[in-house]
């Protein structure tokens, strides 16, 4: 009776601890569930905080939402792993506390500065599997900052516009996943090759990323 | 003659073809062999299971563009010493993403593969005309100056004051404009990947191809292949669809030298009598280092990879200029919070250069795993090859610093996150590395189903056909024996040239 009744003393523990308390995610998200996407924000938010030379932070330059859209792209192989990285990050404090009171909290439950502490316990540990974890965790990041026009515009990395020449070859294919009856291009509009000019920091910022 | 291009989009049953020649992979290799024996004449069918893509369907976003146009994502990784290693799933195959780097392998590294090889036809003056005949047509030539751009003018600043030998990359491009976007697909269209260069010049030849069919078997009778077989995929989501079969008098594997290794084993372990098959597994594993200087580099725009120093090849490395989309680089740039991003505030400033290693005593191996055709990569860093790779991170340092870097942020644990003076960068010399301090990438991968004269010791010969079978050949870079010293796709496209004459020689 007593093991009966610890053991469901543990799958409510386990039950709060893992699933319960998660704030809903912004409409749109589909790939990742409520608990990855506020490890994802809060970890973007620790990683890139308000202000400094790029003043976007993780929360402005929709890094969760960006992950969210690169784990939804991914194999399902893939995505198992990074649902693993995710619950890794959220419930290694059990295993790394981190410093200061209650330290073993989740990692989205922590406050910033232990979240900072925490984040960088990964990246300079001696363990290397735990370095790569947050490596892999970093990276889903910093490419989700890195799509941030904002970003890109603070360190003048804005893909320029580029007017791409029609050759013979788009009169073969259609965009991908569409059917060939929808190329629009007919023989009259082959330009051959384009402009040689080189591109530079005075040209024309990409329309998507103005 | 003209042929046809099918795309997903029009396949709407099963369906089953007769031809000559079924070249599987679309990649620098089958693209080489489907368009010569097209222009021999030749009935061929080309099939590829990803995509073609147009200038509207690269992603500029760096992450999303990996997800879409490589395998797992571009987050395949080897087990033993973890590396990450991406091949492409796209019409052209690696060379749609890749940095249109074309150089030809040194005539003593070909010597040395004819020596321990067994081989009696691979000396440079054997591949020289093959060379000739893949640089002519696709234009190769050297990265002009005026496309450079400050970050690639750097490197071979720093090589004159150091004396070291450089040259502006060849490339297989025509009108760069310097996007620095090779690996999410040239917008300019100067990059003459395959879908732009050999496979059209295929289909005005003759050759019909299909996009979007993933190849899961040979068919084979005996010691011989008669054919291949699969199923349509839809693309990005990988959904398999309708069937189909392909008969052929000959069959070319193309499919890169991660996939044609896990479909001979699919295919009950055919023409692995030598028990070579998915052995001798190389890379070229590459460091990266960054150096920040006063003045502003604008480092995203110049040639993605523009300059080269072929002056440590004989002592197992290469140097290079690099650019990656921002996200993907900024990964390793140490700190977390404010600290991180002033060292984010350095990329204008900034330059990439890389050293890639020949690494001949690191191999590994390629399985099928228990479903689908995504490979299992096991494969170990030997420690001598580490110190190479450790020595071409210390030349980075030293070329930084002679070409005025303030700083050097070379991303290794264990140094300290930022160089701030050559000697500073001694420390790379004396420091014990181990092969988990790095963060390694591998891109060139080779030597899977490798050449040997001696079947016992490989999987095909010198013309590319598999020693246990008649009928089957093998063009992708898990036919060369071991590393080209150099960037791969060129020493590829001239061996699958010569393997497309023999087979249209004997057709
Ligand atoms: C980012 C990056 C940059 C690089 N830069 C350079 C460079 O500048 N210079 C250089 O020399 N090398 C470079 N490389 C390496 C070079 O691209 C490869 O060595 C080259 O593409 C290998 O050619 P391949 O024909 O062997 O295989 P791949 O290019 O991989 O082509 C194989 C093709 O087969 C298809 N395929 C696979 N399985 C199947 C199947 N079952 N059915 C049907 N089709 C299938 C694939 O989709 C692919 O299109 C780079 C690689 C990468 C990833
Ligand atoms: S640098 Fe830009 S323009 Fe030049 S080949 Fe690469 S993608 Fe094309």
């Amino acid at each position: 009776m007593l093991l009966w009744l610890a053991l469901l003393a543990l799958i409510a523990i386990g039950f709060r601890r893992f699933l319960v308390g998660y704030p809903a995610p912004p409409v749109g998200v589909t790939a990742l569930a409520a608990r990855e996407y506020e490890t994802a924000r809060a970890a973007a938010e620790v990683i890139y905080p308000k202000g400094g030379p790029i003043d976007a932070s993780g929360d402005t330059a929709h890094v969760a939402m960006h992950s969210d859209r690169f784990v939804g792209a991914q194999t399902r192989s893939n995505r198992i792993l990074m649902a693993l990285l995710f619950i890794a990050v959220e419930h290694a404090t059990l295993v790394f506390p981190a410093r200061g009171p209650r330290g073993w909290r989740r990692f989205s439950s922590l406050s910033p500065d232990q979240q900072l502490a925490y984040l960088q316990g990964w990246q300079q540990s001696e363990l290397a599997p735990r370095r790569l974890v947050f490596m892999s965790l970093r990276a889903i990041l910093t490419m989700g900052y890195f799509a941030d026009a904002e970003v890109l515009g603070a360190l003048g990395l804005r893909p320029r516009e580029i007017l791409s020449p029609v050759l013979e070859v788009d009169l073969l294919w259609p965009a991908v996943g569409q059917h060939p009856e929808t190329i629009r291009f007919t023989r009259a509009d082959v330009t051959g090759p384009g402009t040689s000019t080189p591109l530079g920091p005075s040209g024309s910022v990409h329309r998507d990323y103005r | 003659m003209s042929g046809s291009v099918r795309v997903f989009a029009q396949y709407d049953r099963d369906f089953d073809e007769v031809c000559d020649v079924v070249v599987v992979g679309s990649g620098p290799g089958g693209a080489v062999v489907a368009r010569e024996l097209a222009a021999a004449g030749k009935d061929v069918v080309l099939l590829e299971e990803g995509p073609p893509f147009t200038p509207d369907d690269f992603e500029l976003d760096g992450s999303l563009s990996m997800a879409r146009t490589m395998r797992e994502g571009g987050l395949r990784t080897t087990r033993g010493t973890s590396m990450t290693t991406m091949q492409a799933n796209a019409l052209g195959g690696g060379s749609l993403v890749n940095s249109a780097i074309c150089v030809r392998a040194p005539e003593f590294t070909l010597d040395g593969w004819c020596d321990e090889f067994e081989l009696t036809h691979s000396t440079r003056a054997d591949l020289d005309p093959h060379y000739q005949a893949v640089e002519d047509f696709l234009g190769i030539g050297p990265t002009p100056d005026a496309v450079q751009g400050p970050r690639n003018l750097l490197f071979r600043d720093a090589c004159d004051a150091l004396g070291y030998s450089s040259e502006p990359m060849p490339r297989n491009v025509v009108g760069c404009r310097g996007s620095g976007e090779c690996f999410t697909g040239c917008r300019t269209r100067a990059k003459k990947s395959m879908d732009i260069s050999y496979v059209p010049a295929a289909v005005a030849d003759g050759a019909r191809v299909y996009t979007s069919v993933q190849v899961q078997r040979l068919l084979t009778r005996g010691s011989r292949v008669w054919g291949v077989a699969g199923q349509v995929v839809r693309p990005f989501t990988g959904e398999l669809l309708h069937r189909f079969r392909i008969q052929a008098r000959i069959v070319v594997l193309a499919a890169g030298c991660m996939a044609t290794p896990v479909l001979l084993q699919r295919s009950d372990d055919f023409a692995n009598g030598s028990g070579q098959v998915g052995e001798n597994l190389q890379f070229h594993p590459g460091v990266a280092a960054m150096g920040v200087f006063a003045e502003e580099t604008h480092p995203q725009f110049g040639a993605t990879q523009g300059y080269q120093s072929l002056e440590f090849v004989r002592d197992g490395y290469k140097l290079e200029t690099l650019w990656a989309p921002p996200g993907v680089f900024a990964v390793r740039l140490p700190g977390l919070g404010l600290e991180l991003k002033k060292n984010l505030a350095m990329i204008p400033n900034a330059a990439i250069w890389d050293a890639i290693a020949t690494c001949n005593r690191s191999k590994g191996r390629v399985r099928a795993r228990r479903r689908g055709l995504d490979p299992a990569l096991t494969w170990r860093l030997d420690p001598k090859d580490l110190t190479v790779l450790v020595e071409g991170l210390w030349r980075l340092a030293e070329m930084f610093f002679a070409a005025r870097a303030t700083r050097v942020l070379p991303g290794v644990h264990g140094l300290p996150e930022e160089l701030c003076s050559l000697d500073d960068a001694r420390r790379i010399q004396t420091r014990e590395f181990r092969e988990t301090d790095f963060t390694l990438a591998g891109n060139h991968v080779f030597s899977t189903t490798r050449m040997h004269g001696d079947g016992r010791f490989g999987v095909v010969d010198e013309d590319g056909r598999c020693h246990e079978t008649d009928n089957l050949y093998i063009a992708d870079t898990g036919v060369l024996p071991r590393s080209p010293s150099v960037n791969p796709m060129l020493t590829l496209m001239a061996i699958a040239h010569r393997t497309s004459q023999h087979i249209a020689a004997r057709l």
